[in-house]
Formats: structure tokens, C-alpha cells, sequence
């Protein structure tokens, strides 16, 4: 026997229901995200689009790092920078803190402002030479031949005794866990971030917290191996 | 030589990176240098001026132990804040190379034998007493240069001008910038520019004058670029006769026929005043016009006299003049468009724009070096832009004490530490500053540089003590200079640091203290004196110049002269010399205070440094709050009417080039130092010469391949470069002349400005073949 239909209007009520009731569900999940999102407009993005500058959350040059690697091509993949060493670089020069001469070839003869700078305020890889660039931490001075030249020969005029001291140590930190001071002088090399930070850089120098802009809240310069005496003038 | 375990090891250790770093980076030499046992933080950091340039840098020298170690920029010296050139960051190594002179050597039997520095100076001073004796006070002389540091330059000046009685005391800045002292007595009555450094931070407008700042001055460069680039209107405009480094970074750059700037400065003027651009305020009240002799001549000959005649003139007749300078016509003799010419004056006359003219060698080696210099002085003085800040014509110097020692001593034979040998004041005053009778002091000037060497080479002089320069590779047509210095009975004393083509043809050599192993004081292109201490110590028995003349002034009895102690003479001397600049034109800081500043720009008044004389709001010496020209009789700068001559020799048929030479940015002028400083040897080597790509190829010349050189007065045989560092126009050729192994001064003409009697080392007729 067939069963009776107790109640034939029910049927089309029950689908409005749940029409509805999905309705209400995916309302009241969709309004909180709706008003949270009108209300956490971002200033500074918002600013930065109607100003169309690009949007930074990164301390110095940090940011302009973050670019080079956010532009990775297959040929960064590949690169590597590790054979480089802290005694290649001084290598370069005639004592610490020394304007180290040009390694490569690809110097223009002529060049006097952009040419060196062009790579080497920028960093990035450089396929010719299956490296990193290294910045130079002193971009506000144009003209590179004046202190930088490239080698043409090994032999010498004259013999020279020239010697010098050993290279600056590193580390030595005052306390255990303490950051450690800045083993060199500054001249010339106030900008940490370029040979601290990046791909372009050393292992042994390289630091482990570059998002920190401010490097010299934490390390500073040893200016002195003499400790503080009263009326010592 | 012992070596223990642990150089073994260390050297084992360097040797071995020496090898990783090789096999990493092929073709690149380990260990720019070998590592003391001294730790990094042992140095001691003392201030110095620069051993180089005029430009008078300042440098903080480190040392270690006793040898100096490393360089940084002086941070508190205006002149560099900090920042050097590559010469100067290696400077130190000069004191190290291995063939430094460490002893005296004496030539017997044709040998150069080492000898005791003690019987070394007795031959000194007997040969001198010799040929006083046998023939007479003129056949001495002595030959220094801007490289001597002021108290050397002073004690030979007493030496000879005051204890002798001869005026033969010449330098080699006779060849490098006794135009610009011309031009700076002939237009204002004084000698050194009126401006400064500070100039460079405060002009719109750049304009250099045959001058290839970028290599010869790069620090002021570099500041010229800064400024450029925290603007966004300087320009920088480069007049040159040579494609340079400069010219690359310049703004805009004019190439003109050598010679011509004359014609140039000239038109400049006629376009000021046909366009009622002068500044007629300041022209009635602070300059006058004069003009001079004309065909003045070039000095080739022996002997040759010149003597100026100036004639007042008025200003109509100096627009009457310069009629025959139209842009247009100038443009028939420099090659430069009319319409250049026309931007540059409005350039110089636009009155919201500072303008600084900056020059060197291009202008002042010149053989109408003096017109020029007053030529351009023209252009500020029609403008009233001069003396205040960032308008300023300014002659840079070439070498570190050239304004300190040779212009402000006075080492040259018309000169006297204040004044000239021809005045009678001035010779009192000298007299009495000396302790020595009046009449001692010769009132007539002997030879210049070039007479001097040819009175060497003709018997006139017997004798030269040749300090600190190296003319056997500097002196213009050297083969006759050179044989004439080689001659029987010419007796040749060098006071040197290594061996140079200079020492070669010597009879004694003493060895010289050089720079921080000694104490003295070097004065740069902006009248700053700069004092350095003895910072390490002496080689062997090399002695300080200042004491070897003093020790030969002894021996030849004048004790009383020359009292001073060696712990202290250098401060004795300081505070004599000074008393002759004691007024406010020229007054100079105490010896306690150059000691503490990195330098002290004079008039130093009431404790204060005039950066812009002549003007009342920043010269004490002015009479009035504003320009007043104190240096002249009228109290005026003079306007000279000076017109285009050609140049000595110029290119013909028979031998159709220019040669134009030079220096490059890692050498410094002969090279006798630079050259042993191992990294920049190995970035320039050698000289070549630099041919137009145009001319390389109808010789069929390549980069690299032999080219035979010959003048009227020589020939050389070098390596080509074609489009290297700076490409000269066709027609031209440049040869730098730091190598002593080419001695391209043996080809150049000795032609010099008869005002001046500076050579021209930039324009004589060369033809060249395939060698």
C-alpha cells in the first residue's frame, strides 16, 4: 500500500528552508570578513596607491634586497657566491681598510661615473662572472677610478718592503652573547648593510638579522683600547 | 736570517691561501701585503699633508710599531673631508721600497762609492768653496722644487741669497706654475689665488681650462661632482685640446686647436662687452686697463731678455681692441663654433650664476702662459665674479708645497721670502731677518730654470745641488741639459731617496729623509699651510734636506746663520721665516697652531682664516667693506689687453702632429715614487702614446704596436694607445712623461712664456712612423 502523503505542502516549504538557511550561513560567515575588510584598509597602502610608490616594510636597503631576491631569475638559482672569502677580499687591498684595486676585467677605461656603479650600488647576479656583485658601501661618490684601478701586470718597478698588521679580528664581543664591536674603522664604510647583507657578501660577515636597519644601536666602533679614568686630560 | 716555527707556520699558512685564492681566482696575486705580527688595533693615527699634489689633502698616516701601516682620509681637513685618491691612500709605501738611498755616495774614478754622510757633505762644501774661489759666487747654484717643504726652501734661500750672495736658486715650479704667479702679479699685485677650496661647494658654473681635473686633481673633482649632484643646475663645462676622463664626465665639452684659448678668452670678451653684459659698477670702481709689448717671442735662444712695458689705456681702446675677436673670427683659429663661444660668455655673464675657471698646466705651460692667466682674469674681472664665494678663477697647483716653499719662500732668482731681490726695502728687510750685511743680497736676478740648465751646459755655472726634483727627466730638449750636466768640471750633488735618471749624472748623492720621517710644513693651491710631525723614523743615515744644507752651510762658515739645534730647528726656522709675512696681507698661523689644525689658510688674522681675499667682507686687509685690489697702486685689478700669438712651434709638413703631454691619475710626475708603490705600478706600467683612432689607421698602427715618435730634437720609440683613457683629436698625439725609460722630454721643445719663463710642454711638431 502506498503510503499516504501526510502532508503534501510540506515538501516545498522544507527546500525554501534550507535555501534560506544556507542564505543565512554564508551570510553570517560573510559579514564579519565583509566589515572586517572595510574596516582594515591599510593606510599606508592606500597612501602608497594613490602616491604610487611601492610599499615597504623593511629597515635601509633591506627592502631593495628583498626586491633583488623577489626578482629571481633561474640564473640566481644557479649562482653561487660561497668561494669567495674574507682572505680574497683582502687579498685586494694593501692593508685593512685599503681601496681594494679592480679584480675583473670588465672595467671601461674611460668610465668615470656610471660604469661602476651601475652594478655596483644595485648588486644582483652577474652571469658573466657566475657571481654576486658586491655593493660598494660608499655610493655617493661617483668617480671610482679615483681610489679603484685594475691591474694590467704582476711585476713590479722596484722590489718594496712593505708590510703591514694583521686584519682586524672578528667577533670579540665584550660579554658572552653580547654584540660584538665594530672591528674597523668607518670611513668610508658607514654603510653596513653592503657588505653585511646579501648575497654579494662573505660568509663570515654576513649577518643573521639584516630586518635590524640599525646596526649601530647594538654595535659600535672601538675607538679606544683605554678604559675610562676621571680628569684624564 | 733565523726563522723560527712560527713564521714557518704563518708563512706556510699565507702560502697556502696564497694558493686557493690563485686556483679560485686565476690570474690574481694573494697578499697585497705580508702581515706583521701587530695586531690591527695597534695603530696610531697621526695627521700629515699629502706627499703628492697641490691640492694638500689631508691624511691621518697609521703607525705601527715603527713603520707606517695604513691611510685614511683626514675627516677634519676642508680640503678632503676624508676622502683621498689612490696615491694618497698608498703613499706610505714610497718610504719602503727596496733601493732607497740609505747612505751617501761620492763618484770616484768614474764609480758612485757608498761614503760616510759626514765626509760626504765635507766634499759638498769644498767643491762649493772650489768653485766659488776659482770662478766666483754665480758658478753655485741650487735647484729645488715644490716638493721642498718650506724650511728646506727657506734655508736655501739664506743659504745662497743671503750667506753666499748669489741669486742662483731657481725651482722646477718655474716649470709648473711661475706663469700663474705672473698672471696673479701682473693683473693684481700678489701673487695666489684670491679664492679657495670652499668655492667648489658654492659655484654654478664649472669651466675648465685645458685641465684634466678627473686625473690630476680627483679629490677636487670629486667635489665637484658632489655639489653637482646635490644640485640639480651645475654644470660643468670642460675647454680642452684632448678628450679626457674630465671630458666624459663633463656637462659639455669644447675642444679647441692648442694655442688658441687665447683667441677664445678674447671673444669671451667681446661677446660680454658688445652685449653691455659688464658688470659696470664694479669695472669703474676696481679695474683699470693696461696693455703690453706684443711678438714677444719664445725664449729658444740663449740668453734671451725680455722686459714688459706697461701702458695705461682706457676702455674704449680696450672695446676697439677687441674687435678683431669676434666669435666668428676666434672660431677661423680655435676650431670652436661661434655659437660655443656665445654660450660660454653668456655662461660667465649670466648674473644669477657663480662661476669658478679652474686650470693647471694647460694654461700655465703655455708660451703665452702669463696672457692667459690674465686673460681669463679678464672674463671674471669684466663680470665682477671673483672673490666672493663660488667666483673665483683659480690656478690649481701641481705639487704639495709649490705655493707653500717656491711662491711663498721665494726660491726663485728674483725672489726674496717678502718681495723681490730688486727692491731695496725688501733686501734690507731680508738682511736683517738674516743677520747678514746688506750687501751680501745681489739686486740683479741671474737665470731662470731653463737659462740655469744652459748655463750649466755652457760653463757658466760649475756647480748644482739639485734637491728633491728630477729635471733629468723633466727639463723641455733634456738631451742638451742632460749632456751639459754630464760635462767636465760640473760638479752635481743630488739630495735623493732613490735612484733616478738625476742621480745618475750626480758626483755626490746624499740621502734624503722624505715626508713623515721628517718634521716641516708644505703649502697647497689655496694658501693653506699644512705641518707635518716626524712620524717615523729615519733610514740608515738618511738625513732631512733643511739639516744637510744647514751642515754645508757650517762648513762653509756661516755658524751664526744657522745656530739651530736638531731637536728643534724646524720650529726655530718656522718662527723666523714668519716674521717676513708679518702683516695683514699675509700673516701666518704660529707653529703651535699649524701643530694642532690640519692646516691654516693665510691672512691669518686675529686668529681667523681669510678664505676670500680682496674683499672687504671677508679680508681683513681691505680698506674699504668692499673688493679692494690692494695688491696694485690704484688699488685696482688690472684689465690687460693681450692678444692670440702662435705657438712656438707648430705643426708643418715635415712633421705634422702636436705633442701634447701629461700625467695620468696613478703617477705623479716622474715617477720616482709612485712607480715603486707595487699596486699602482701594476695598474700603468709604462707610457705609451695616445693617437686618434682617425690617424692610427692611415699609419696602419694598432693598440699595442710600436710607433717611432720624432721631434726636431729627438726620437722615441713606444706603444700606441688608441681609445684607451683619453683619445687626443687628429692631428695630435699625448705622451705621459712619468717614465724614465722614455724620455719624452727629449723631444719637446724648450720654448717658454718670456714673462714667466715657463716651458710649454704642450705644443711642439712631431711626425710619426710604424717602428
Amino acid at each position: 500500500m502506498e503510503k499516504p502523503d501526510l502532508n503534501p505542502e510540506e515538501k516545498p516549504d522544507y527546500k525554501i528552508g534550507k535555501l534560506f538557511l544556507l542564505f543565512a550561513m554564508i551570510g553570517v560567515i560573510a559579514l564579519p570578513i565583509i566589515i572586517f575588510k572595510a574596516f582594515s584598509i591599510s593606510t599606508g597602502e592606500a597612501l602608497a596607491k594613490i602616491n604610487k610608490a611601492p610599499v615597504s616594510d623593511f629597515d635601509h636597503l633591506a627592502g631593495q634586497l628583498f626586491d633583488t631576491y623577489n626578482k629571481t631569475t633561474p640564473a640566481y638559482m644557479e649562482g653561487n657566491s660561497t668561494a669567495r672569502t674574507l682572505n680574497y677580499y683582502y687579498s685586494l687591498r694593501q692593508y685593512p681598510g685599503s681601496p681594494p684595486f679592480v679584480p675583473h676585467d670588465q672595467v671601461v677605461e674611460k668610465g668615470v661615473e656610471q660604469t661602476c656603479l651601475s652594478c655596483h650600488e644595485r648588486g644582483g647576479f652577474v652571469q658573466a662572472f657566475n657571481r654576486f656583485t658586491p655593493l660598494t658601501p660608499h655610493p655617493q661618490h661617483t668617480y671610482c677610478g679615483q681610489c679603484h684601478m685594475k691591474t694590467v701586470t704582476e711585476d713590479l718597478f722596484r722590489e718594496n718592503d712593505w708590510v703591514s698588521v694583521q686584519v682586524p679580528k672578528l667577533g670579540r664581543s665584550a660579554l658572552a652573547g653580547s654584540p660584538p664591536p665594530i672591528a674597523h674603522a668607518l670611513q668610508m664604510r658607514e654603510n653596513c648593510i653592503a657588505c653585511h647583507v646579501g648575497p654579494g657578501t662573505v660568509v663570515p660577515i654576513r649577518v643573521e638579522h639584516p630586518m635590524r636597519g640599525n646596526c649601530r644601536q647594538c654595535h659600535v666602533p672601538e675607538e679606544t683600547k683605554a678604559l675610562f679614568s676621571r680628569n684624564d686630560r | 736570517m733565523t726563522l723560527t716555527r712560527r713564521d714557518f707556520i704563518r708563512a706556510m699558512a699565507l702560502k697556502s691561501a696564497a694558493v686557493a685564492a690563485a686556483t679560485l681566482f686565476p690570474g690574481i696575486s694573494f697578499a697585497g701585503w705580508t702581515p706583521t705580527d701587530l695586531p690591527a688595533d695597534s695603530i696610531l693615527w697621526s695627521k700629515t699633508p699629502c706627499r703628492f699634489c697641490g691640492t694638500g689633502c689631508g691624511l691621518l698616516v697609521g703607525v705601527s710599531g715603527q713603520r707606517a701601516v695604513a691611510v685614511k682620509g683626514d675627516p677634519n681637513c676642508s680640503v678632503n673631508k676624508g676622502l683621498c685618491c689612490v696615491k694618497g691612500y698608498h703613499s706610505i709605501q714610497i718610504l719602503y721600497g727596496n733601493d732607497r738611498f740609505t747612505t751617501a755616495y761620492v763618484r770616484k774614478n768614474g764609480k758612485m762609492v757608498p761614503t760616510p754622510i759626514e765626509d760626504a757633505l765635507d766634499i759638498v762644501a769644498s767643491q762649493m768653496k772650489a768653485s766659488i774661489e776659482k770662478n766666483g759666487k754665480d758658478s753655485v747654484s741650487i735647484y729645488g722644487s715644490g716638493q721642498w717643504s718650506i724650511p728646506d726652501g727657506y734655508t736655501a734661500s739664506k743659504f745662497f741669497k743671503g750667506c753666499i750672495g748669489t741669486n742662483n736658486v731657481e725651482a722646477n715650479a718655474r716649470l709648473c706654475m711661475a706663469s700663474a704667479v705672473t698672471g696673479c702679479l701682473t693683473t693684481f699685485g700678489l701673487d695666489e689665488p684670491m679664492g679657495c677650496y670652499e668655492d667648489i661647494d658654492n659655484a654654478d658654473v664649472f669651466i675648465t681650462w685645458g685641465n684634466n681635473m678627473a686625473e690630476m686633481h680627483p679629490v677636487l673633482f670629486s667635489r665637484m661632482l658632489a655639489n653637482r649632484k646635490s644640485k640639480t643646475h651645475v654644470q660643468i663645462i670642460d675647454l680642452t685640446t684632448r678628450s679626457t676622463r674630465s671630458s666624459l664626465a663633463a656637462d659639455k665639452s669644447i675642444l679647441f686647436t692648442p694655442q688658441s684659448d687665447l683667441a677664445i678668452a678674447n671673444a669671451i670678451c667681446y661677446e660680454i662687452v658688445n652685449n653691455n653684459w659688464v658688470n659696470q659698477e664694479f669695472v669703474a670702481n676696481h679695474v683699470s686697463f693696461h696693455k703690453g709689448k706684443t711678438n714677444i717671442g719664445y725664449g729658444t735662444e740663449d740668453h734671451f731678455q725680455f722686459t714688459e712695458k706697461a701702458e695705461t689705456i682706457d676702455f674704449d681702446e680696450f672695446k676697439a681692441f677687441l674687435s678683431d675677436y669676434t666669435p666668428e673670427l676666434a672660431e677661423k683659429i680655435s676650431g670652436v663654433s661661434a655659437e660655443d663661444i656665445k654660450y660660454l660668455a653668456a655662461l660667465y655673464a649670466d648674473p644669477d650664476k657663480r662661476v669658478t675657471s679652474f686650470w693647471t698646466m694647460g694654461m700655465n705651460q703655455h708660451t703665452r702662459g702669463t696672457w692667459i692667466n690674465n686673460l681669463v682674469y679678464n672674463i671674471h674681472l669684466l663680470t665682477g665674479k671673483i672673490s666672493t664665494p663660488g667666483n673665483s678663477p683659480f690656478s690649481l697647483t701641481g705639487q704639495p708645497s709649490a705655493c707653500g716653499t717656491v711662491r711663498e719662500v721665494g726660491t726663485l732668482t728674483h725672489k726674496l721670502p717678502h718681495g723681490v731681490v730688486m727692491n731695496e726695502g725688501d733686501r734690507k728687510m731680508a738682511a736683517k731677518i738674516w743677520d747678514v750685511p746688506e750687501t751680501n743680497i745681489d739686486p740683479k736676478p741671474t737665470f731662470h730654470t731653463v737659462e740655469m740648465f744652459r748655463a750649466l751646459d755652457r760653463g757658466d755655472i760649475n756647480f748644482m745641488w739639485i734637491q728633491v726634483t728630477n729635471p733629468m727627466v723633466t727639463m723641455p730638449n733634456l738631451k742638451r741639459y742632460r749632456e751639459g750636466a754630464q760635462k767636465e768640471d760640473r760638479f752635481i750633488v743630488v739630495s735623493e731617496i732613490y735612484p733616478t735618471p738625476t742621480s745618475d749624472v750626480a758626483d755626490v748623492i746624499l740621502p734624503s729623509a722624505l715626508w713623515v720621517e721628517r718634521e716641516g710644513f708644505f703649502g697647497n693651491s689655496e694658501r693653506r699651510t699644512q705641518h707635518n710631525a716626524q712620524l717615523v723614523p729615519k733610514p740608515g743615515e738618511a738625513m732631512c734636506n733643511t739639516w744637510q744644507l744647514i751642515q754645508v752651510a757650517r762648513r762653509m762658515g756661516f755658524e751664526k746663520q744657522f745656530p739651530w739645534k736638531e731637536e728643534t730647528y724646524i720650529e726655530d726656522i718656522w718662527n723666523e721665516y714668519t716674521k717676513f709675512h708679518d702683516n695683514p696681507k699675509h700673516r701666518m698661523a704660529s707653529y703651535k697652531v699649524l701643530t694642532e689644525r690640519s692646516g691654516v689658510q693665510w691672512p691669518f688674522v686675529d686668529g681667523k682664516e681669510t678664505r676670500w681675499r680682496y674683499n672687504g667682507k671677508y679680508d681683513p686687509a681691505c680698506q674699504a667693506d668692499t673688493w679692494d685690489f690692494y695688491g696694485k697702486p690704484d688699488h685696482k685689478a688690472w684689465v690687460w689687453l693681450r692678444p692670440y700669438e702662435p705657438a712656438a712651434e707648430s705643426p708643418d709638413r715635415e712633421y705634422p702632429f702636436w705633442l701634447n703631454t701629461g700625467r695620468v691619475l696613478e703617477h705623479w710626475h716622474t715617477g720616482s715614487m709612485t712607480r715603486r708603490i707595487p699596486i699602482l705600478h701594476k695598474a700603468v706600467p709604462e707610457s705609451y702614446v695616445e693617437i686618434n683612432p682617425e690617424d692610427a689607421r692611415s699609419l696602419g698602427v694598432v693598440n699595442g704596436s710600436k710607433v717611432k715618435i720624432s721631434s726636431r730634437r729627438g726620437s722615441i720609440v713606444m706603444k700606441a694607445s688608441i681609445n684607451g683613457r683619453g683619445n687626443p683629436p687628429e692631428g695630435m698625439v699625448f705622451v705621459p712623461f712619468f717614465d724614465e725609460s722614455y724620455l719624452i722630454n727629449e723631444l719637446t721643445l724648450d720654448a717658454f712664456c718670456p714673462i714667466s719663463k715657463q716651458p710649454d710642454y704642450k705644443k711642439c711638431a712631431v711626425k710619426l712612423e710604424r717602428a
